[in-house]
């Protein structure tokens, strides 16, 4: 089975389970999540001292990573993305960020993957929050080999770093020869009509609308961005020069995420028009993703109909 | 001189000299005390309620070497009520791990000692906090790191009574019975007071030693004002094997100090002028002091 048939989940339950064997200092710390993240069972029979499960209490599995980090451990903390972020945003800011240790903070069912959960378990704000926090940066990647590729960056890097995991399927953007590089987006696509940022789960579909669009005589450049924080500034400034146009999607709310961060830069770098697609100032509810994509208004066809129309000038 | 007070690994621990802790925890008090007032403004009273615990600690128990702060088989304390940070960094800066001076520019602009414990700047200190019910958490953290590269070492934390109101606490004392942290020792400074009034009256903790208890810690209680007392206890808390342990001590929040010894006042307390300083160095027990800075 090649690496992108499986569940993203259990790439990252795979491969925690390499950089454990490659390093005693990788510790698996969950917060009875761990069948949801994919680290059960895979983990707790290979390392089962390294595999801590603190039960239903994730400010004190923060702060426990927190502490082993502070001892040179390399903890990788996972748990719902809205439990990994927003439930515990001051344990992260003080003991994590502010203490400056590098905890790996995993936030799984991003935006609206966590469907049949409902709006109680749907965050669409870690992105945002997170990206506001001093000395933390924000990873969101889109298929199995950059998800592989972020978590070896992430156990070698001394920095705290909290990353979005998809846990189903995703189709194969990239391939083994991907080296991550939180510096610099991808071009997936080459156009010079319209720029398509996008992050995380909204990338495969916003591939698949640049190959359409292309067919109809409009050239996406599609811009994809594993990293919200550090953002690549350059890439977009390049781009947006040559399109004068800007569409951004996320799997998140459209206020504070990567929308927002490409906006920050445009506007102070190179004003053009900008068309911010995600969630607008909503909670989330128990729904299918079309449903939500329809609802808010970030499917395929809302983000073709986007740079469609900002191809024409129209954004 | 023999007993004196001293960090580091030659650190005369047996050789106890009454006398010179008395008079060394009036004159922490005197600094202390004139520290915070000349920066304006500070946590006063739960820094007082902790001075014989951390001169204890320093000078008798914990194994350090202030020529080498990150000595990895070092012991470590977490202060967890960070805001008792003045007195850590007496016993650091008399200890020799960074120079006495620096204590006159506590919470002053560009300041290496900041109003709650800093490990990024403060040579000695072994976690960063201030936002209470974290640091029990992150001491189990340590003393899992620990465990998992079987260093012998232990791992203090100190919590405030009123910090035991956050749930946090709880969760990290389920998870240090569970995980059978017994190179975790943690010391409750049960002063009775937080920063509203007394505990009773906010959010009462009693019975607090059943609850630790219940929780499958082993549990002393002491004076922790008394020298014997602290040392004994602390000692023996440090032997208990298969469980974390749990020292109450008892103090008065604001020790030493008449203007806010047990008074709800003496948490944070503000001194806006020269006869507001007067009046709480007056009110020291002892005074006479220089201060080194």
């Amino acid at each position: 089975m090649a690496l992108h048939d499986l569940e993203l989940r259990f790439v990252y339950g795979q491969t925690l389970c390499d950089l454990m064997a490659a390093s005693p200092d990788v510790v698996c710390v969950e917060a009875d999540l761990s069948k949801a993240s994919g680290t059960n069972p895979l983990v707790p029979r290979q390392y089962p001292d390294r595999f801590i499960n603190v039960g239903v209490a994730e400010a004190n599995m923060i702060c426990v990573g927190a502490g082993l980090a502070s001892e040179g451990k390399v903890p990788f903390c996972a748990s719902f993305s809205c439990f990994a972020s927003r439930r515990v945003y001051d344990q992260i800011t003080i003991s994590v960020a502010y203490a400056n240790h590098p905890v790996k903070i995993v936030g799984t069912a991003p935006g609206v993957t966590a469907g049949p959960n409902g709006g109680t378990h749907m965050c669409f704000q870690d992105l945002a929050i997170m990206r506001a926090m001093p000395n933390m940066r924000v990873y969101s990647p889109c298929d199995a080999y950059e998800l592989r590729a972020v978590l070896r960056y992430m156990a070698a890097s001394p920095v705290p770093e909290y990353m979005q995991l998809i846990r189903g399927v995703m189709p194969a953007i990239f391939d083994e020869e991907y080296r991550f590089d939180p510096e610099r987006a991808l071009r997936l696509h080459e156009g010079g009509d319209v720029t398509l940022v996008s992050t995380g789960y909204m990338t495969p579909p916003a591939l698949g609308v640049a190959r359409t669009l292309a067919a109809e005589g409009i050239g996406v450049d599609l811009l994809h961005y594993p990293s919200v924080k550090p953002f690549d500034a350059e890439t977009l400034v390049a781009s947006a020069r040559r399109t004068g146009r800007v569409v951004t999607v996320e799997n998140q709310t459209i206020l504070g995420g990567l929308g927002s961060a490409a906006c920050e830069v445009l506007c102070e770098r190179h004003p053009v028009p900008v068309k911010r697609l995600g969630v607008p100032d909503r909670f989330g509810e128990v729904a299918t993703e079309e449903y939500l994509f329809d609802k808010h208004g970030f499917g395929p066809a809302h983000m073709a109909a986007a740079c469609r129309a900002a191809a024409r000038g129209g954004v | 001189m023999a007993g004196s007070y001293r960090c580091g690994p030659d650190a005369p621990r047996d050789a106890f000299d009454r006398q010179a802790y008395d008079r060394l925890a009036a004159e922490w008090r005197y600094v202390i005390t004139d520290m915070i007032c000349r920066a304006g403004s500070g946590h006063l009273g739960g820094a007082l309620s902790l001075v014989e615990i951390v001169m204890t600690l320093y000078g008798r128990i914990l194994r350090v070497d202030p020529a080498d702060p990150a000595w990895e088989d070092r012991d470590r304390l977490v202060l967890s009520k960070g805001h008792g940070a003045p007195v850590l960094y007496l016993a650091l800066a008399y200890g020799g791990f960074f120079p006495t001076s620096w204590l006159g520019t506590l919470n002053r602009n560009g300041t290496r000692l900041p109003s709650h414990a800093d490990a990024r700047s403060v040579p000695g200190i072994d976690m960063t906090t201030g936002s209470l019910g974290q640091g029990l958490s992150c001491a189990c953290g340590k003393a899992l790191a620990a465990r998992l590269d079987g260093r012998e070492h232990t791992v203090f934390c100190i919590l405030g009574d009123g910090e035991s109101n956050e749930g946090q606490i709880w969760e990290a004392g389920m998870f240090a019975a569970q995980q059978r942290l017994d190179n975790l020792v943690a010391i409750c400074d049960y002063n009775k007071l937080q920063i509203d009034g007394f505990v009773q009256d906010i959010l009462g903790l009693e019975p607090l030693a059943e609850k630790w208890r219940s929780f499958n810690w082993e549990v002393f209680q002491m004076d922790g004002h008394d020298w014997d007392d602290v040392y004994r206890t602390l000692r023996a808390a440090q032997a208990v094997r298969e469980r974390p342990a749990m020292v109450l001590a008892h103090t008065v929040k604001g020790k030493g100090n008449r203007a806010v010894d047990n008074r709800p006042e003496s948490h944070n307390i503000k001194v806006p002028d020269a006869a507001a300083y007067r009046s709480f160095m007056e009110a020291l027990e002892a005074t006479g002091f220089e201060v080194p800075y």
